[in-house]
């Protein structure tokens, strides 16, 4: 019964990590930036929503309040900073410098501004539990997968078939012709951050619920997110979803043979491997 | 029959479907400027990286000077002999032009950091004896008071001639140049050509990529005409010019 | 006066980890934040020698830094084959993989509690124990690595690394070796860290991994971004601007649980308005 429940743990943490990833993806795939800050998103989410319960709110507003404010705070991140540094004609390297400052920011102002141990939510609901053949679940890791799995649905049927979404996919693409055409690719990498923004807010919150919140873990859940990108091929947001499941999946079951406390360095070192052998990714074409 | 200098023989490559080269053979002798016309995508440039080992043929082979250069890297190919120059010419920008040339000069002293930090009054010495040699490149070229500037503040034409200095630096016998006079005019043009015939005086065998047939009614000494990356013919300039179905290739009918 | 000693000391520490950072990230274009795990294997390679008596310290010193050179190519090597923002995740991965090394390889680095009791350096039987001969060993240490750096960063060698970090296709059609060019910067960036982490863990005589983690390869981006990219000058100044931030901030009233937040924030802050505003900082050129 260990392997099930680890199974079905590894489950839960990769729905979330593969929103983590998607929506990385997304900013990724069209902006071309290497959005690190986007873990401090992911974290900062957390955090308000533990405000917003302290302040007598029920969990559900900080899921619906929270994904707003951090979709905001997406746009301010690409008007005041990438846009600025693109309109330098910065170099790559310049953009990931300062995003990597954002990040620094962002996750040292959490620790001073709330705490810098391990926060707890207060609600009860969260922690009760639902044994199901044999395999115990409490209610926020039930609304992890629930919620993850949905929007990831929403988010691939809003990239198909709406207008915005289109437009993300073309700008994507062709950055030069978008601008040719019209579709304003400025306007669009502000709309992929509100949306990134948004939807890294729910997992941020969600895994809060389930294990409480810290300032400096998103890092490595976001580079464990990107690791699932590139795996999964740049672009495809089913890839980076499915590989972040497999890959938590896998980072579990390593607990039946080694400390937990090893299964992060293990993943980023079958990683730097895997890079050795195939540099341009898995699904990467020839 | 004596060996020519550099044979091509029986070059295949496909991009993803396009074929890129098909069965490109041809050989050019030691001494002559060879150009390779032919209409765009006709896979000049195609031809250019394979023979110098940045793109890996299919099949076929190229032999220079009887040696084999199959799967050779590009350094080892500009060590042998054939240094390539590029149509978008790839000068270091932030860089003098002297730097540009120096930095092509073939077995410098302290290019590793051990002999560089361990033997500094040795490098030293040499950097200046490559800085001498540098110099004297660039007086050839014509470049010779512009040694200090910031390769970026020169003028196209200027640049170009700067893509040869390069080249020469290498120390090879064989040039490829990419397109030498592309966006050229007037004196600019009338400059890179005279230098091109007064390195073929000193001994420097050149493969051309030119498109402007005035200049390749001037400077070749032979033709290869490539369509579809196949060698349709080759031959002197004048026996190119006067095939009526190489024109109608070359210029669509235009004629 | 012993206080300022320290800062001084620290500072020449930074002073050799910028220079392997601009060495990297600056000249060559390789970007890397797992310059600090480098640091971080050069301190507990010593410590581990020095504590466990397994020899001296200038033969430890020796060991870190040859430790330190082949780690440094092993982690580089993806960022020569691999495009790219592949080897940015790379690096970072490498990072994290060598904080949860030292976390939790108890039996070698002591884990979370780290090391402590590290004896001090010792110069052929001369042990070096008051604050003022280690700073002039640190000093020492780090004028020799200035000169080092400016000797290869003025030869053909600079010379070539500048070239490809312009245009590596080029470097290759004019003969020169990429690759090994790169992979002798790494080496030599390697040999810095490792004496920085040497000295570093005999000054401090205790050593955890806090470090040597993410935060301060953020750090070591920040002095390098502060002083200034591709110039010794710049390597220079850098460590000893961001080291004198602490010292500024004790004069602010800030509760002391809060004092590493807001000190790492603010070079992330300082990482922001220098990417905006001066790309090439105090004294550098643009990145």
């Amino acid at each position: 019964m260990l392997l099930l429940q680890l199974l079905v743990n590894g489950l839960v943490t990769g729905c979330a990590l593969g929103v983590v990833a998607f929506s990385f993806s997304l900013v990724y795939s069209t902006t071309k930036i290497f959005h690190v800050a986007h873990a401090g998103v992911y974290t900062l989410a957390g955090y308000l929503a533990w405000s917003l319960a302290r302040a007598g709110m029920p969990d559900i507003v900080g899921l619906i309040v929270v994904p707003v404010v951090c979709a905001g705070f997406g746009v301010v991140i690409q008007r005041l900073l990438y846009d600025p540094l693109a309109q330098r004609r910065a170099t790559h390297l310049v953009v990931l410098i300062a995003s990597l400052g954002l990040l620094a920011i962002v996750q040292n102002a959490i620790a001073v501004l709330w705490s810098p141990d391990i926060l707890h939510f207060d609600s009860t609901w969260r922690v009760q539990t639902i044994k199901l053949v044999g395999v115990t679940l409490n209610y926020a890791q039930i609304a992890t997968v629930v919620v993850s799995v949905a929007l990831y649905g929403a988010t691939l049927f809003a990239t198909r078939h709406t207008g915005i979404g289109k437009r993300i996919r073309a700008v994507a693409s062709n950055p030069f012709l978008a601008e040719l055409t019209r579709l304003h690719p400025r306007r669009t990498y502000a709309m992929v951050m509100a949306l990134a923004s948004a939807l890294v807010a729910v997992p941020g919150m969600l895994v809060g619920f389930d294990l409480g919140l810290q300032p400096y873990t998103g890092t490595t859940v976001l580079l464990t997110g990107t690791v699932a990108v590139i795996a999964g091929g740049v672009g495809s947001l089913t890839g980076a979803f499915l590989v972040s499941i497999v890959v938590t999946v896998l980072q579990n079951l390593s607990l039946l043979v080694m400390p937990g406390q090893w299964s992060v360095g293990i993943t980023f070192l079958i990683f730097v491997a895997f890079m050795l052998v195939r540099p341009r990714g898995l699904f990467a074409a020839a | 029959m004596t060996v020519p200098f550099l044979q091509v023989s029986g070059l295949n490559k496909n991009f993803g479907g396009l074929q890129a080269l098909r069965d490109c053979s041809f050989a050019i002798e030691k001494g002559r400027i060879t150009c390779l016309v032919g209409p765009n995508g006709a896979g000049k440039t195609t031809v250019f990286n394979a023979i110098t080992g940045f793109l890996r043929p299919e099949s076929g082979s190229v032999q220079f000077q009887g040696r084999s250069l199959d799967r050779l890297p590009p350094r080892a190919i500009v060590r042998s002999g054939i240094a390539r120059s590029f149509q978008n010419l790839r000068l270091y920008a932030d860089m003098t032009v002297l730097e540009n040339v120096t930095s092509a000069l073939p077995g410098q002293f302290g290019e590793q950091p051990l002999s560089a930090i361990f033997r500094p009054f040795r490098t030293a010495r040499a950097m200046r004896q490559a800085n001498e040699q540098a110099a004297g490149i660039l007086e050839h070229v014509g470049l010779g008071d512009q040694a200090r500037v910031w390769t970026r503040n020169l003028s196209y034409g200027e640049q170009k001639l700067l893509c040869i200095a390069r080249l020469l630096a290498t120390g090879a016998d064989l040039l490829l140049l990419d397109e030498p006079t592309s966006g050229l005019s007037g004196e600019a043009l009338d400059r890179v050509m005279a230098l091109l015939r007064r390195l073929q005086a000193e001994g420097k065998s050149q493969l051309v990529v030119e498109h402007n047939t005035r200049v390749v009614m001037a400077i070749a000494d032979e033709v290869v005409f490539l369509h579809g990356g196949h060698v349709l013919a080759q031959g002197s300039p004048a026996e190119i010019t006067a095939d009526p179905a190489l024109a109608e290739i070359y210029f669509g009918g235009a004629l | 006066m012993e206080y300022f000693y320290s800062y001084l000391i620290l500072a020449s520490i930074f002073v050799v980890l910028g220079l392997a950072t601009n060495l990297l990230v600056g000249i060559a274009g390789i970007f890397s934040v797992s310059q600090a795990a480098i640091f971080g294997v050069g301190a507990y390679v010593t410590a581990y020698c020095l504590v466990n008596e397994v020899m001296g310290f200038l033969p430890a010193v020796a060991c870190a830094a040859g430790a330190c050179l082949l780690l440094n190519i092993v982690i580089t090597l993806p960022a020569l084959r691999v495009a790219g923002d592949y080897f940015v995740v790379t690096s970072f991965g490498i990072q994290l993989l060598a904080t949860a090394a030292f976390l939790n390889w108890n039996g070698a680095t002591g884990g979370a509690s780290g090391m402590a009791a590290i004896p001090p350096a010792d110069l052929f039987g001369y042990a070096i124990e008051d604050t003022g001969s280690m700073l002039l060993l640190c000093v020492a240490a780090m004028l020799l690595c200035c000169l080092a750096f400016y000797l290869a960063m003025n030869s053909p060698y600079g010379r070539l690394l500048r070239a490809i970090r312009e245009d590596e296709l080029a470097v290759a059609a004019s003969g020169k070796p990429v690759i090994p060019a790169k992979a002798a910067a790494a080496a030599l960036a390697g040999v810095f860290g490792g004496v920085a982490g040497s000295l570093y863990a005999t000054f401090l005589s205790f050593i955890d991994p806090s470090s040597f983690d993410l935060n301060a390869s953020v750090l070591l981006l920040s002095m390098v971004v502060v002083g200034g990219a591709r110039t010794l000058a710049g390597s220079i100044i850098g460590p000893f601007v961001l080291l004198a931030l602490p010292q500024v901030l004790t004069m602010v009233e800030i509760p002391s649980t809060m004092a590493a937040g807001v000190r790492q924030g603010l070079y992330g802050a300082l990482l922001i308005a220098f990417m905006l505003f001066r790309p090439q900082g105090l004294a550098g050129q643009k990145l």
